[in-house]
């Protein structure tokens, strides 16, 4: 099985457009969360949103993309952390486009953000807007195949709201079996009608700023963003700086309930315990959890049960969805990125808004920021329709050590 | 990997089998509908009524195959818009009742994922659960996942599989993307039609698959996708894909070509069918119609012609003296998505 390292990253979020300026407001502890300046909806004004700071205009014109037609706020967002994640990882075009490429995203929302659109369409109000190829979950997928000539595999996932950590999962999985060299894995989504209206009917969206794993927590905040991530093969690597190594990956089904998560945990501490497997590691080797954390009643204190059942206990562990609020099918990606932030700059980020943790673990998540050794992170996604994933990503450090000595030795002989 | 039991439920009584009895359904208009089988005992009443037809056309396909061998260590679908018409539901009822009060079912079944997450729920199956949904690719892509997921050496059984069903609200949406016949025909000349435009199907078709040969009633032994191709030569393709599984053109003895009656998109099938001189030549688009993942239906139907079941003439668009042991499916979504799927007779 080859070794799949992350070789480049790209984010959009409410706590910045690109990957510095989301590592920014992680040091410092500043949310991306407060009162909505783009979403159309009754709640705009009495709920807080976590909206990317551009307008769908600005995303537009950052973009110099061949064709616009048919383009959501969706799309952009997730054009704009693609073009990032491409230009870290320093791939070529031509790279981008060989059939060794694979492509997998996820989106949960699409151009759905588009409501009135899609209600007039739909109902056969108008005579056909430019967005009747855009609405579902996938087209954001096939308008950047189209854009950057994608000829390799092409796949979107849906599993709700940990939809982008298994296209982690995925992309991993088909460099390991030499399907792919390269993989684009992530996922983008952005607020609309559609999506507030439904957490609000199920009475998970909170008029305050989320607060995760505090007792009083009130529910989610909806965000947006996107982030994609570049793996690539051992084979391809060569001597290209490595951000981090996908080491493990464990997918379950809670099969409870279709919108929330057993009081046992039983899909939690199942997809945790295959991660731990498949990366072949103990659970005393995690050194942070980047938790799915939405500040639900419901997510919080499951995800918490789950984690002392196999942790026997808590790694240092956040929610960075006190930023960023729950960007759904781009949360998995969005959050693999800072857990790499994590290990690449040896450090800590601060969860925010927990006074008092929940009873009876009594836990508090980080609390400031600090510096600590990070080598290796757990990052957990949970979904509606019992869908839970965890990703293990290990920093490339010791790796690299290892491979000069092994590359010594060969010299040697 | 081997699929050892099947079910689908499609335009034509596939529910029941007895479509091989010769009972073909001919349909007029652009809009084929399933023939759905009665889930009394399958689903609770008060349940039924709650779900959309996505998600009933799921578990009516997947539960009668769980409830005989519930050992399986997975799910994982293709389908391209799940339950899009819960989405439209639940979005009609934010604009008729200006974002007031609402109920949450159509919004928690209108992710596609819904589907795979029913089955795992009602079978309490804590296993691998996934769901693809790449438009024209997703069922290819279930059954990629599946590969990958044996491979690992993890699992042995799994329960794989394509849903897509037909709405209104859908129906209207793809009518203004210039998905569908300008003029209304019947299904038996839908092959022959030579204009723009296809017909809307829909249905389910799941598989138990095997790690196993044990109890095989054949083989699906490789899956190929590939997007935008830059040029037309689908010959070299099928050649290239044939030859990663050590098989010459002539091992192939039936092709399951996606022909829609679409007069922009047809030639690839034509392409293909010249380059197989010797093949029977099977197709299904007149029987259940054109959605995303109609290949899982021409999975459904390579199975049932390896088990030499009485196919219908209506699926038989050349016949050949060979009998079929290898069967390669070509299909295409709109020009725009290829995919290959190769099965073999035990």
């Amino acid at each position: 099985m080859k070794k799949v390292f992350v070789t480049g990253m790209g984010v959009i979020s409410a706590i910045g457009n690109n990957t510095a300026e989301n590592l920014d407001h992680l040091r410092s502890g500043k949310t991306g969360i407060g009162p909505a300046k783009y979403v159309k909806s009754n709640y705009g004004q009495s709920h807080p949103f976590a909206e990317v700071k551009l307008s769908t205009d600005e995303l537009k014109s950052q973009l110099n993309l061949k064709t616009t037609y048919g383009l959501t706020r969706t799309d952009y967002i997730a054009f704009t952390a693609l073009k990032e994640a491409i230009a870290h990882s320093n791939i070529t075009p031509e790279q981008v486009s060989s059939e060794q490429t694979a492509f997998i995203s996820a989106s949960t929302i699409g151009g759905m953000c588009n409501a009135d659109e899609l209600y007039e369409d739909a109902n056969l109000i108008s005579s056909g807007s430019e967005f009747v190829e855009s609405y579902t979950g996938s087209t954001h997928t096939l308008k950047i195949a189209k854009e950057y000539e994608l000829s390799g595999i092409v796949d979107v996932i849906n599993t709700a709201c940990s939809s982008s950590a298994n296209t982690i999962m995925l992309g991993a999985k088909l460099i390991k079996s030499g399907r792919a060299t390269r993989a684009i894995v992530g996922g983008t989504d952005s607020i609309g009608k559609f999506s507030i209206n439904g957490f609000n009917s199920l009475q998970i969206m909170s008029d305050t700023p989320c607060a995760p794993f505090d007792a009083n927590r009130k529910g989610l905040n909806l965000g947006e963003g996107a982030a994609y991530l570049i793996l690539e093969s051992e084979d391809i690597v060569g001597d290209k700086e490595t951000y981090a190594e996908i080491l493990g990956y464990g997918n379950s089904n809670d099969a409870f309930h279709p919108s929330s998560l057993s009081e046992d945990a039983v899909g939690v501490v199942e997809c945790i315990s295959r991660a731990l497997k498949s990366a072949q590691i103990n659970p005393s080797e995690v050194d942070y959890i980047n938790t799915h954390g939405t500040a639900t009643g419901n997510n919080d204190m499951t995800e918490l049960t789950g984690i002392n059942k196999v942790f026997n206990g808590f790694p240092p562990f956040n929610s960075t969805k006190s930023y960023t609020g729950h960007t759904l099918g781009a949360a998995g990606a969005i959050e693999a990125v800072y857990s790499i932030l994590s290990i690449n700059n040896n450090e800590l980020f601060p969860s925010l808004n927990c006074n008092t943790p929940i009873e009876p673990f009594n836990e508090f998540p980080i609390k400031e920021h600090k510096k600590a050794e990070i080598k290796t992170v757990l990052s957990n996604s949970f979904g509606f329709g019992g869908n839970c994933s965890s990703l293990i990503i290990r920093g490339t450090e010791c790796e690299k050590v290892a491979m000069v000595e092994c590359n010594n030795e060969k010299k040697h002989d | 990997m081997y699929i050892t039991d099947l079910y689908s439920i499609s335009p034509q009584k596939t529910f029941d089998n007895s479509i091989f009895e010769g009972e073909v359904e001919a349909f007029f208009g652009n809009k084929y509908y399933a023939i759905e089988p009665n889930y009394a005992e399958l689903i609770p009443k008060g349940l039924l009524r709650r779900m959309g037809k996505a998600v009933r056309l799921g578990i009516g396909a997947g539960m009668p195959l769980i409830k005989k061998q519930n050992d399986i260590d997975g799910i994982i679908l293709g389908t391209a818009s799940g339950g899009l018409d819960d989405c439209i539901k639940f979005l009609n009822q934010i604009v008729e009742y200006d974002e007031g009060t609402l109920t949450p079912t159509n919004f928690v079944q209108s992710t596609p994922n819904s589907i795979a997450g029913h089955l795992a729920l009602m079978s309490k199956n804590s296993g691998y659960n996934n769901t693809h949904m790449g438009m024209g690719l997703a069922f290819e892509s279930a059954i990629l996942d599946a590969f990958l997921l044996f491979e690992e050496g993890e699992v042995s059984k799994l329960l794989i599989g394509n849903v897509e069903e037909t709405s209104e609200h859908n129906h209207n949406i793809d009518t203004f993307a210039g998905y569908f016949k300008d003029t209304e025909i019947t299904s038996t000349d839908l092959l022959n039609s030579n204009s723009k435009g296809s017909v809307r199907g829909e249905g389910s078709a799941l598989f138990i698959v095997s790690k196993n040969k044990e109890n095989a009633i054949c083989e699906l032994a490789d899956v190929h996708q590939f997007t935008y191709p830059k040029d037309k030569d689908i010959e070299k393709r099928a050649i290239e894909f044939l030859e990663k599984n050590k098989l010459a053109p002539n091992d192939i003895d039936g092709l399951i070509l996606g022909f829609s009656g679409d007069n922009r998109y047809d030639f690839w099938y034509n392409d293909l069918m010249n380059s197989f001189p010797e093949a029977n030549v099977y197709t299904y688009k007149n029987l259940v119609g054109e959605y995303a993942t109609a290949s899982g239906f021409a999975t459904w139907l390579g199975a049932q012609i390896l088990n030499e079941k009485n196919i219908p003439n209506e699926a038989i668009y050349k016949k050949t003296n060979k009998s079929p042991k290898s069967i390669l499916i070509y299909n295409n979504y709109l020009g725009a998505q290829h995919g290959f799927i190769l099965m073999k007779g035990i």
